[in-house]
Order: structure tokens, then C-alpha cells, then sequence
């Protein structure tokens, strides 16, 4: 069993290295250092439902769901009920849109953002691996490490904020399911936004 | 930081602010048409070489001129990117058709693939100019949306406005327009194209590409967002005129097409290609298991609207379950079952004076039929829910079941016939069980029933029981009870009221006569078994079933037979044995052989069906009539050698121009249970009839009747 794990890691990394994250298949393990430099791995938090956001500050998209609380709504809402909320900045270290971990942190607070911890993964390893292709794009991850909703964070992909409102927020929709002990309805959705701005490879 | 900067120079260049609240964050509004950010100059241009006039072109498009490294993006934007959006707002009458979107170009960004267009790109849009119309201008107002990246992302708006003289030509832009119109996708004319979903790739065949794109390398731009790996690179090969790919599906795929239009092109190429790739195979299940902890029944519920797309269904589950109950009941009136159920009743005679023993014999009956319809569902749904594409009467697809089913007739037949007796092959204390227990004798009739019976589709099922499959495994599986419930009722009845059994003829010697008459039927089911199984594995298959037929009823007389002296049984018992085991050695790899495709009856005028062949002749304004048969379906047959056969349904059809098409079910086909699903049905017979335009088709009834046929057709518009 071993030896197939490892083998296939190897395989992973010797590939494109691109989209492993499946849904309904176990979520890639990671370790990766918050904006407080704190190592955060996904094993800490076995037996609980994880979230995962990818977020760039500088993405219109990102901001049309923090300008308008709707991110900080879902955050606040989410970890009330005991759940875990990562959020993940992938933007290349080289890129205009790059935020170093004080600033990151510092964008962070100011708005009112209510995630557990905020993971760097300047070098794109942990997005890579997610398969994460914009901001925002969401994960859930169950409390047996199993991937059970990837995707947008609501239904209606525009800019606008107006429309947040008639919008289904998926997020909440899956989660309020997973914690029910339901299966996922809607486990994969198109995320929407703009494209994580990762580094070469 | 640079993002919002590049952001508010752009909205200091552009006009009214009060706009801009009322449209979104990033819009640019314009009295006139053009709107310049400092991405892109946007402007919404006309052609009319004839003037806007009824019947004349008129054209309309949004020109996008991208400034250096910037793109916007295609209808299927790739990995992330958002289509440009176009609402045009037009007079009364005018109609704008869909954006002509022209072949895009692959656009990576690091480990991401998108598509769309650079440099100059034109979106045109073919506007239908009604009969009437006389205004001296046209003025048109168009608000659109486009998303435009480089290493940064800025969504975008605008509003535009064009006055248009009616009378005098609009061709400014004619080359423009000539450029886009000649850079648009066509119809592969003549392409076959099929997908099989396999190990996480789509395996993908095109035949019928132009000769000259043989040998060369095609790019695939797939319609439908979200179901391919769009980074990865297709492994594809050109055998002679076909075109293989093995395309990487996408990890977190979000779609589950049954048809997919692919746009296909090579280098060289202003225009690509339009195939519809056809998916033959199932897709795996979206859905991800929830919680830890959960049965596998409890997920049923979230991948089974998965494999039915859409299933549009009629009934409500109060209704479905009457159909089921009384569609059970018909049951037993069909000649598949009627032997076995004429056995059971000649019981009553035996019984008539033991009220109870009648009693608990009808209940044991009853629980073996719906305990028997529960599980066989049970094993329905659940290997639907596994991602196989089935339907009821799925068992009878597999020759295995159908040779054992003829079997199971020979023997019940021999039986009857008194070639053997049940008691001289059972072991003695198996006999003693069964008289010991008359309930569970009962309760195996019950499950016998059920066997016989479940090819056999009465009317009033095939709604019921296509509803069923999109249930929730609970309601499901009811529906299913009531069907048994439905078949055991009548014998139930009779039981429990002996006033009713006592109306049966009294036992006699005319009961030995009943019961060697009634083996004739059986044989009889066992010719339609023989039949089925010939279509499935062709001429050897059905040989080499009738073979092991004989050696079964050789087997059953000298194991069985009360004639025969015990030294005689012995050893013809062993000659018999030998006999099966060699039959058997034959028989079956010839039965597990798959049979070679052949159309069984292929007249002239029916041609196999395809999705796509439903399509092509609704597009050429052709209806379309679709038989959706299988020849272990007694009541399609009936219908196809009936109503279907008659020179008047077919001079019908003719007179109407109607291509026939017939969907054969005998073997597995997930295309064609695909399309059941769609229409809400899980079974056969179907009989569907497409009008050239509207949406879904008219179903006909499952007992098909020429008067029916006739006014369905009557009621095609247009005649």
C-alpha cells in the first residue's frame, strides 16, 4: 500500500503535476506556513469539515465577494458550526498582484475575513494540486479527508455584486449538507473569476 | 495594486458615472458606439447591405479590438475566463439570433488553458428584419459584458448605440463582417463522431473529416465547459479516414453530456469544424459520497438524477403507484405468466376446505412476488447507481439469463407434461420440506412468478416503472412493491375469500388433462426464449441452447421419471450426466459470445436510430418516428408485426414524409437507455414522434393502434 503511495506520488509529480484534487476521492494532503509563518497541515484538522478558498486581493472577483461581506458571511457562518476555513493565496511571488504574508495577513483583518488561517502558497504547489484555476474557487473537504464539493462559490458568475443576492451560494448549500451527514447535491460547480495567478513551473 | 490602478484610469476615460452605478462596478458607458477602456476598443457595428428592409441581410456585431496580450474569451471560456455577454435591445419585432462565435485560439496561462481571442476579434449577431417592418431608421442599443485578461483579470461593461437609415446601404464594416462569417465553425458535413468514456479520458473517433486534414494535427475545442482536462494535450492518431483521440477528462468535471459538439481544426484553418461527439458510454457518477458514515442506499438519491439527464416525468408517485398496482394485476394475464399462475390455482382445489392453509398460502404467495420485484429493483438500482445504463427488463439483455430462463420452461414444461416428477430428482428430505411447508412452497411460486413474469411489460408500467428508476431508492422501490402487490392481488383475493375458490371446478381427472395441456404454453414461451437468445448470439447461440435443452430433458427423464426401475435410472442417470456436462462444454462459450451486430427485421423503410439522426432530419424539416423495441419484449413485437406492419400506418407515414428509425434495445445500449431516461421511461416499447420543430417528442401508447398513430400525425403542424 505503501509503495503504491509512494509510487504514485511520484508519478504525480513527474506528470503535469496539474488537477489531482477529485471529487469524491480523498483531498491531497498538504502542509503549507500561514501569513503568521505557522506551519498549518490538512491532517490537523482530521474529524472536521474543512474549507478551502483560493483568494487574491488584487482579482475583482475576490473583492466582489469581500466588498460586499458575502465571503465574510459564509466565513462567519461556517466556522460558528465548527468548521475549519483555510484560505489560500497562490499569486506568484514575481506577480503585481502579490501580497507578502504581514500585507496578506493586514488585508485580511481589515476585512473582517473570519478564516481560521491564511496559508501562502506563493510557489502554486498546494493550488496545483487542487486543481485551483481561479479566485474564488472552493473546496470542502469532509471529516474523513474525502473531497466532497469543488467549485464556484455561487451560482450567478458575473462581477456584479448586486447579483450575490439572488444568487445560490453553493458553499453554504454543501456545507449545510455535509453537516447534515448528506450526500452533496451540487459537488462540483465551474468556479469562476479570474485565473490564479501562478508561478512557472 | 496595479490591477485597481490600470482599473481607475480606465473609468476616468470613460463618461458618466451615473451609469456606471447603475451597471456594475467597471461599466463604460457611451451615447454613441464605441467604448474605449485601456484594455480594449469596443465597438458595435452593422452591416445592411440593402438597407434595413424585410427579407434583406441585416447584420449586427460587437468589434473588439484587444490591446496587446490582452484576450476575451469564447463560449466555452477553458479553465477559468468568463464569455462575452451581448443583450441587444431591438424595436418590436426585430430578433437578434445567437452571437456567431468565431474558431477561438488556446490561450495558456501557467498550468491553465483557455479559450479565446486576441488582436481584432468581431461578434456577429444575424438579426431577422420582420415582414412590415417601415420605420425610416433603425435605432439599436446594446449592452454588453466581456471579461478581459492578461496576467491580470478586468471584467468590463458597456452600453452602445447605432442609428441605422432604413433605406440607404450599411457596408462600412462589410469585410469585417465577411472575415468572422468565414472564421465561424461549420457543420462537419457527413462526420461521424463517437465518445466512449474510459478510465478518466474520453476515447474519441471521427470519420468523415476532408481528406486534406488527414494525417495532420487537429486542436479540440469542446462546446461544453467543464468536462474535459483543457490543459492537457489530446493523445490523437489518424488510422486512414479516422481521427482517434484520448482526451483527459477534467478531475473536478461538472457536466455529463450525451452529446457534445466539438469544434475541430487544423493549422492553416480560418474555420474550424462542428462535430457532435455522440457518448456511448455512461458517465461515472458526479456526485461525491457524503458524510462518513453513510450507507451506500443513502446515496442512491444523488447519483441517480445523474444517469437520467433531465427525466421529464408525467406522474406523481400516488399515480405511479395505481399504474404499478393495476399494471401488476394485467400480469397475469399475459402469456408468460399465465401457466405458472393456472398451476398455483389448481391448488385452491386441493385447499378449498382448509380456510386457513388457503390463507397463509395466498400471503406466502404474495410476499414471494413482492419481496421478488423489491430485490430484482434493489439490484436495478443499484447497479444504476453504479453508473450502468439499464433498464427494466435489463436481465433478459444477458444470454446467460435467458438460456437459464429457457431451461427453467423446459423443465416446468416436462414437469407438466409428467416426463418427470419432481419427486424421484429431489432428494427425499427436500420433498418432505416441501410438503412439510406448504408456505414456503408458496412463497418460491411467488419468486418463480416473478422470474417468468418480469420480461413481460403490461400497459400502464412503462410509465410507472420509468418514474420509478428517478426516485429516491425508498419511493423507487415502492413502486416496484405495488407492481407485486398488483400481481398477487387476484390470487390473493381468491384466497382469502373461499366463496371465490369454491367456484373452481372440483378436482378430477380433468385436472391430469389441464395439467399436461398447460405444458404446451410453456413450451411455447420456451420457442420466444430460444428466439430472443438468436437474436442476441445469432444461429450457433440458439443451436447450442437447444442442445443443452435436450440433454436438460434427457437429463430430467432418466433422473426423474416414475417409470423407470432404479438400475435403469442409475445408468442412464450417468449417461445423462456425461451427456449435460459435454452440452454444457459446448454450449457455453457459444452463449457467452456476444452476438455480431445485426438489425434484426432491417425493412427497408426503418433505419437504425441515432440521436443524431433525430436531429439532422428534424433540422431538414423531416418528422421523425422512433420505435424503441427489443425482441425479448413481447408487447414491441406484437406491435411491430400489428400496427406497425399495416400498409396503412406505413402509407401514413409516407404521405408525411416521415423517416422511421427503430432503437434496438435487445442488447445493452447506453445510448439508447440514455434516451429512455430523458423521455422519463425505463423501459420498452416507446414510441416516439417528433415534430420538425418544438421541443421534446409525443409519446404514443405502449399497446400501439393504427387510429392512434394516425392522429398523432395528424396533429404534426404544418398539414
Amino acid at each position: 500500500m505503501k509503495i503504491a503511495l509512494v509510487t504514485a506520488a511520484l508519478l504525480l509529480a513527474s506528470g503535469s503535476g496539474w488537477a489531482t484534487a477529485t471529487v469524491g476521492q480523498r483531498a491531497p494532503a498538504f502542509t503549507a506556513l500561514d501569513t503568521s509563518g505557522k506551519n498549518v497541515s490538512l491532517a490537523d484538522f482530521k474529524g472536521k469539515h474543512v474549507v478551502l478558498e483560493w483568494v487574491n486581493p488584487g482579482c475583482p472577483y475576490v473583492q466582489k465577494h469581500y466588498d460586499s461581506q458575502n465571503m465574510q458571511g459564509t466565513q462567519a457562518e461556517a466556522t460558528a458550526k465548527g468548521v475549519v476555513w483555510l484560505a489560500v493565496n497562490s499569486t506568484a511571488a514575481d506577480h503585481g498582484d502579490y501580497k507578502p504574508p504581514a500585507a496578506l495577513a493586514q488585508w485580511m483583518q481589515g476585512q473582517k475575513a473570519k478564516a481560521t488561517a491564511t496559508l501562502m502558497d506563493a510557489d502554486g504547489k498546494l493550488g496545483r494540486a487542487y486543481g485551483a484555476r481561479s479566485t474564488p474557487h472552493m473546496y470542502i473537504v469532509n471529516p474523513a479527508g474525502t473531497l466532497v464539493y469543488a467549485g464556484a462559490i455561487d451560482s450567478k458568475p458575473t462581477s456584479n455584486p448586486a447579483d450575490i443576492a439572488s444568487a445560490t451560494n453553493h458553499v453554504k448549500v454543501a456545507l449545510g449538507e455535509a453537516l447534515a451527514g448528506k450526500p452533496v447535491s451540487v459537488p462540483s460547480t465551474r468556479a469562476y473569476g479570474c485565473s490564479v495567478k501562478y508561478s512557472a513551473m | 495594486m496595479k490591477q485597481l490602478q490600470s482599473l481607475f484610469s480606465g473609468l476616468a476615460m470613460v463618461a458618466a458615472a451615473a451609469a456606471m452605478a447603475a451597471s456594475g462596478p467597471l461599466a463604460a458607458a457611451a451615447t454613441g458606439p464605441v467604448v474605449t477602456t485601456p484594455q480594449v476598443r469596443a465597438e458595435l457595428v452593422a452591416h445592411a447591405p440593402e438597407g434595413v428592409l424585410p427579407g434583406k441581410p441585416l447584420w449586427l456585431g460587437l468589434k473588439i479590438e484587444h490591446q496587446r496580450d490582452w484576450h476575451t474569451y469564447w463560449k466555452n471560456p477553458g479553465d477559468s475566463g468568463l464569455p462575452t455577454k451581448l443583450n441587444f435591445t431591438l424595436p418590436e419585432g426585430l430578433q437578434a439570433g445567437p452571437v456567431q462565435w468565431p474558431t477561438p485560439s488556446r490561450l495558456p496561462t501557467g498550468p491553465l488553458m483557455n479559450y479565446g481571442y486576441a488582436d481584432t476579434l468581431l461578434l456577429p449577431v444575424a438579426v431577422t428584419v420582420p415582414q412590415g417592418f417601415k420605420a425610416e431608421a433603425l435605432d439599436v442599443k446594446l449592452q454588453a459584458e466581456w471579461l478581459v485578461c492578461k496576467d491580470v483579470c478586468i471584467p468590463e461593461s458597456g452600453e452602445f448605440s447605432l442609428h441605422l437609415p432604413a433605406q440607404a446601404a450599411t457596408a462600412a464594416h462589410g469585410a469585417l463582417f465577411a472575415s468572422a462569417q468565414a472564421a465561424v465553425p461549420q457543420a462537419a458535413q457527413g462526420a461521424q463522431a463517437t465518445a466512449a468514456v474510459q478510465e478518466g479520458a474520453l476515447v474519441v473517433q471521427v470519420t468523415g473529416l476532408p481528406a486534406t486534414w488527414q494525417g495532420q494535427t487537429l486542436q479540440f475545442f469542446p462546446e461544453t465547459t467543464g468536462v474535459i482536462h483543457n490543459a492537457a494535450v489530446p493523445q490523437a492518431s489518424w488510422q486512414g479516414n479516422t481521427w482517434s483521440a484520448r482526451v483527459p477528462l477534467d478531475p473536478q468535471r461538472t457536466d455529463s453530456p450525451s452529446a457534445m459538439p466539438v469544434v475541430l481544426t487544423t493549422k492553416g484553418q480560418a474555420a474550424g469544424l462542428v462535430v457532435q461527439l455522440a457518448v456511448t458510454t455512461p458517465w461515472p457518477a458526479l456526485a461525491a459520497p457524503g458524510a462518513a458514515g453513510i450507507e451506500a442506499t443513502a446515496q442512491l438519491p444523488a447519483s441517480l438524477p445523474e444517469a437520467n439527464p433531465a427525466p421529464a416525468n408525467p406522474l406523481s408517485l400516488g399515480l405511479a403507484l395505481l399504474a404499478a398496482l393495476a399494471g401488476g394485476a394485467l400480469l397475469n394475464l399475459m402469456p408468460c405468466v399465465f401457466p405458472v399462475l393456472s398451476l398455483k390455482v389448481l391448488g385452491f382445489s386441493h385447499h378449498a376446505h382448509d380456510r386457513r392453509a388457503l390463507l397463509l398460502g395466498g400471503l406466502a404467495y404474495t410476499a414471494g412476488v413482492v419481496l421478488s420485484f423489491v430485490a430484482l429493483a434493489a439490484l436495478l438500482l443499484g447497479l444504476r447507481a453504479g453508473g450502468e445504463q439499464l433498464g427494466w427488463g435489463f436481465q433478459l439483455q444477458s444470454p446467460a439469463v435467458v438460456a437459464v430462463l429457457a431451461g427453467l420452461f423446459t423443465l416446468i414444461g416436462l414437469n407438466l407434461a409428467g416426463v418427470f416428477e419432481l419427486g424421484s430428482v429431489l432428494p427425499s428430505s427436500v420433498a418432505a420440506a416441501r410438503v412439510r411447508h406448504p408456505m414456503v412452497d408458496a412463497l418460491l411460486t411467488g419468486v418463480l412468478a416473478v422470474a417468468v413474469a418480469s420480461p413481460c411489460t403490461a400497459p400502464f408500467m412503462g410509465a410507472s416503472l420509468g418514474l420509478a428508476v428517478t426516485l429516491p431508492p425508498v419511493q423507487a422501490l415502492s413502486v416496484f412493491a405495488a407492481l407485486g402487490l398488483g400481481m398477487a392481488l387476484p390470487y390473493l383475493a381468491a384466497s382469502s375469500w373461499p366463496a371465490l375458490a369454491r367456484l373452481l371446478p372440483r378436482p378430477g381427472v380433468w385436472m391430469a388433462h389441464f395439467k399436461t395441456v398447460m405444458a404446451f404454453p410453456m413450451f411455447a414461451t420456451v420457442v420466444w426464449l430460444v428466439w430472443v437468445l438468436g437474436q442476441q448470439t445469432g444461429i450457433d447461440g440458439a443451436a447450442a441452447l437447444l442442445a443443452l435443452l435436450v440433454a436438460l430433458a434427457f437429463a430430467a427423464w432418466a433422473l426423474g421419471s416414475p417409470t423407470l426401475g432404479p438400475r435403469a435410472r442409475g445408468g442412464f442417470g450417468a449417461a445423462a450426466l456425461v451427456l449435460m456436462a459435454v452440452a454444457l462444454m459446448w454450449a457455453v462459450p457459444t452463449l457467452r459470445h456476444e452476438a455480431v451486430a445485426q438489425v434484426p427485421g432491417a425493412e427497408a423503410s426503418w433505419q437504425p436510430w441515432s440521436g443524431e439522426r433525430v436531429a439532422q432530419a428534424r433540422a431538414e424539416g423531416r418528422p421523425v418516428f422512433v420505435d424503441f423495441t427489443a425482441a425479448w419484449c413481447v408487447t414491441c413485437q406484437f406491435n411491430k408485426r400489428s400496427t406497425l406492419a399495416s400498409a396503412e400506418v406505413m402509407a401514413d407515414f409516407k404521405a408525411r414524409n416521415v423517416l422511421l428509425l427503430r432503437a434496438d434495445w435487445t442488447k445493452r445500449d447506453a445510448a439508447i437507455s440514455a434516451e429512455l431516461a430523458r423521455m422519463g421511461r425505463s423501459g420498452v416499447p416507446v414510441y416516439a414522434l417528433y415534430a420538425p420543430a418544438g421541443a421534446g417528442p409525443t409519446l404514443l401508447s405502449e399497446i400501439l393502434s393504427p387510429a392512434e398513430v394516425h392522429s398523432a400525425l395528424a396533429a404534426l403542424p404544418g398539414h
